[in-house]
């Protein structure tokens, strides 16, 4: 009878234990969250913990610094806050950013992207907390720079930064060689045949990533045709079948097939591209204006910051798209969780940090962005030749094209583009098999 | 304790925490992945049911996932073409060495397995790298620069480059597994052979290898499950590109799960995976068995 008992109690005890080992991992988050919770009320005597999601890794140099820098400042001011801040780079970023969404479990303060691609479905199905309006007046965005954040004119995001494409270049490179910028997309090819004797390639981009391919499409199409509006028209009519679109996707192929991209095209990321450029090892550098602190950046060479110039992508010949007409959109931005248990203080470190004396001041005098919001009143005539340089391109455009064409539809419509574009311009496909591919992926995957 | 054991309440109690883990760690998911393979979710929002529909789309009308699939097994042949003879060779050798420089050779060729995958993965892209690489430049040096190309990018090298990489990064635990076989032989055979006049290639062909069956046996499997789970190298190679020459099933399902927000699709490609990979193993085990020595 006695060992019975101490079999069963034997046998109990195990039970206990491993059940108990397994039980602890959730209790651990349990205790995690219920901790989080505290300072709902916004009650600032309360302890208030908020998790921040960042596409700015480096919190060292550049736009992550700044934005630690604010948090920092932002925590000093609130002490009852803290900020725990987790930062990826753009595509794992985005993957992770899904991961939270399917968990239904996204952090209190999170970046997005105010495209279709990303951050309608974000709304639409309210994960993102609606933003007061009327908070902003003083703000000062630019016209427009809000359209990306907003459904059914409600306001669910913010924007940091103007974003638009431009085409960097090594002016000593090309003058090494007796080449002038381009005046023209027919200027390139001859251009890289001459750069190439001496093994440099005449364009970086970061074809792995694919996106950059994607924009550079789009721009060869604004430059052909003198505006995005047939690319928006495809979209509408599900159908990317306009014989000015199939001529675009014919010039682009041509360039890539003379040779005008670095030779690892499909394994070079944009860090990659843009260290063939600091390297001298390309001329020309495809990127947009959040590149700009490569001319204050310490980590390149003073030859290479001295040589940096910038100007936009050239027209086409025979196109009736001008220098003027620019890639040109409203990007990345921040947007606060609709689950956020401290919603109050995660909407007030957005604004905080969107203040325009914090992001945009700072932002624009080191050198680092253009803004989304007003910043003629922060120039003190110190910029950059770059910047300037941007700041021209910007303020003189005669249109922008909003958002790229891989980012306008559903996230399998991006996937399908970006994987084709890579193919057209590795010679994989032929330019009717790509429209033809746009054609499918369009209509199976129409934008909700 | 003899007592608690034959006690089948007590057998139950111990085993139930063991086995709830299990199921919670296995079983659910892949009831829940079978399910959500099912389904049209898109990772946020309504669930509807498409029942078979996602399976028969990846089956009949989706040619990325062929191409995954004809990738993992043109990876699995030629890991046990090329990489496992050689791997058996060197163990072969490096097992006969003995003393020091049999300790020296065995870290040696074991240390790509130490490294991380994400360094030796961007080690290789820059090896490879038309720009800066080594391998170019080694060819050109050699009186061989014809065969400059852009190694990994170029559609028509881009999937062997990247399967030498792999081979390249295993090569360690497979020699590894050999050597620890050859090291567990019974030595009185080897002596009794000897005795009886075999030389070496006798010794190897006729004693070791026939031994070594069962040990090759499983070497081969895992070789044939990882080369379908092939995942981190092609992620951080090429990512599946120049387009999707370089896709395999792993990445394929990740991509469309993360980048094309399908995840009912990503789990039909998963479960299908598993059913792969089960078939793949169960096929080779019995094509190996026949007439294998038990030890």
């Amino acid at each position: 009878m006695v060992k019975k008992s101490i079999s069963r109690a034997l046998s109990l005890f195990l039970a206990v234990v491993l059940t108990a080992a397994v039980a602890g991992c959730s209790s651990n988050n349990g205790a995690a969250s219920s901790g989080a919770a505290s300072g709902a009320n916004g009650d600032s005597s309360k302890k208030v913990a908020l998790t921040f999601f960042s596409n700015l890794p480096d919190r060292s140099t550049g736009q992550g610094l700044l934005e630690q820098q604010l948090i920092d400042n932002f925590t000093k001011e609130n002490t009852n806050v803290s900020v725990t801040v987790q930062s990826l780079q753009d595509d794992p970023y985005k993957q992770k950013f899904k991961t939270y969404v399917a968990a239904n479990n996204l952090p209190d303060v999170f970046m997005v992207w105010g495209q279709p691609s990303f951050f309608q479905s974000i709304m639409e199905q309210g994960y993102a907390a609606e933003l007061n309006k009327g908070d902003y007046d003083s703000y000062d965005f630019l016209p427009g720079s809000l359209d990306g954040f907003s459904l059914n004119g409600k306001l669910y995001g913010l924007p940091r930064n103007s974003d638009f494409m431009a085409l960097f270049y090594n002016s000593k490179i090309l003058s090494d060689n007796g080449l002038q910028p381009p005046q023209s997309t027919s200027d390139f090819t001859a251009m890289a045949q001459k750069l190439k004797a001496k093994g440099i390639s005449l364009f970086a981009i970061g074809g792995q990533e694919k996106w950059p391919l994607a924009i550079l499409w789009n721009d060869m199409v604004v430059k052909e045709t003198g505006s995005d509006k047939v690319v928006r028209d495809a979209f509408t009519k599900q159908d990317f079948s306009d014989p000015k679109l199939l001529q675009a996707s014919t010039d682009f192929q041509k360039l890539a097939k003379s040779g005008i991209f670095q030779a690892s095209i499909s394994t070079d990321k944009t860090a990659d591209a843009q260290n063939l450029f600091a390297q001298g090892k390309a001329a020309m550098y495809y990127s947009g204006e959040w590149d700009m602190s490569m001319a204050t950046n310490d980590a390149f060479s003073e030859d290479f910051r001295k040589n940096l110039k910038v100007m936009a992508f050239p027209t086409a010949e025979g196109g009736s798209g001008k220098l003027t007409d620019i890639m040109g959109w409203n990007g990345g931005g921040y947007a606060v969780s609709a689950k956020s248990p401290n919603k109050d203080a995660a909407v007030k470190l957005v604004n905080y940090i969107l203040k325009p004396e914090n992001w945009t001041k700072s932002g624009w005098e080191q050198g680092l962005i253009v803004p989304a919001q007003k910043f003629t009143d922060y120039m003190t005539g110190k910029e950059t030749e770059v910047q300037k340089s941007l700041v021209n391109i910007l303020s003189t455009a005669t249109s922008t094209s909003g958002t790229p064409v891989n980012d306008s539809g559903s996230a399998q419509f991006k996937t399908d583009f970006e994987t084709a574009v890579q193919e057209l311009a590795t010679g994989m496909i032929k330019p009717d098999k790509f429209i033809q591919t746009l054609n499918d992926s369009v209509k199976a995957n129409p934008v909700s | 304790m003899h007592r608690v054991l034959s006690n089948k309440r007590a057998i139950f109690w111990m085993v139930f925490p063991g086995f709830a883990v299990f199921c919670f760690a296995v079983f659910i998911p892949l009831f829940y992945s079978v399910f959500l393979g099912m389904t049209d979710w898109r990772g946020y929002g309504e669930i509807h049911m498409v029942w078979a529909q996602n399976f028969s789309k990846i089956l009949f009308h989706d040619p990325v996932f062929w191409i995954s699939l004809k990738n993992a097994l043109l990876l699995a042949v030629l890991t046990m073409l090329i990489q496992h003879p050689v791997a058996l060779l060197f163990a072969y050798l490096i097992a006969k060495v003995g003393g020091k420089r049999e300790k020296l050779f065995r870290t040696l060729f074991f240390v790509p397995c130490v490294i991380s995958t994400v360094v030796t993965s961007r080690m290789w892209v820059a090896f490879l790298s038309p720009t800066y690489g080594l391998v170019n430049h080694f060819l050109k040096a050699v009186g061989l620069g014809f065969l400059q190309t852009d190694w990994l990018s170029n559609q028509r090298t881009a999937i062997y480059a990247l399967i030498f990489v792999i081979m390249w990064q295993g090569f360690g635990w497979a020699m590894l597994i050999y050597y620890s076989g050859i090291k567990g032989l019974p030595k009185d055979i080897m002596e009794a052979a000897k005795v009886d006049g075999a030389n070496r290639f006798n010794l190897l062909w006729h004693i070791t290898l026939p031994l070594l069956r069962p040990v090759i046996v499983v070497n081969l499997t895992v070789a044939l499950i990882s080369s379908f789970k092939q995942m981190e190298t092609i992620f951080l190679t090429t990512n599946g590109g120049p387009g999707n020459t370089t896709q395999f099933i792993a990445n394929y399902l990740y991509t469309e799960a993360f980048s094309a927000q399908k995840y009912g699709y990503a789990n039909a490609i998963s479960v299908l995976f598993v059913v792969i990979c089960i078939l793949a193993t169960v096929i080779l085990n019995h094509s190996l068995k026949r007439d294998a020595i038990e030890s």
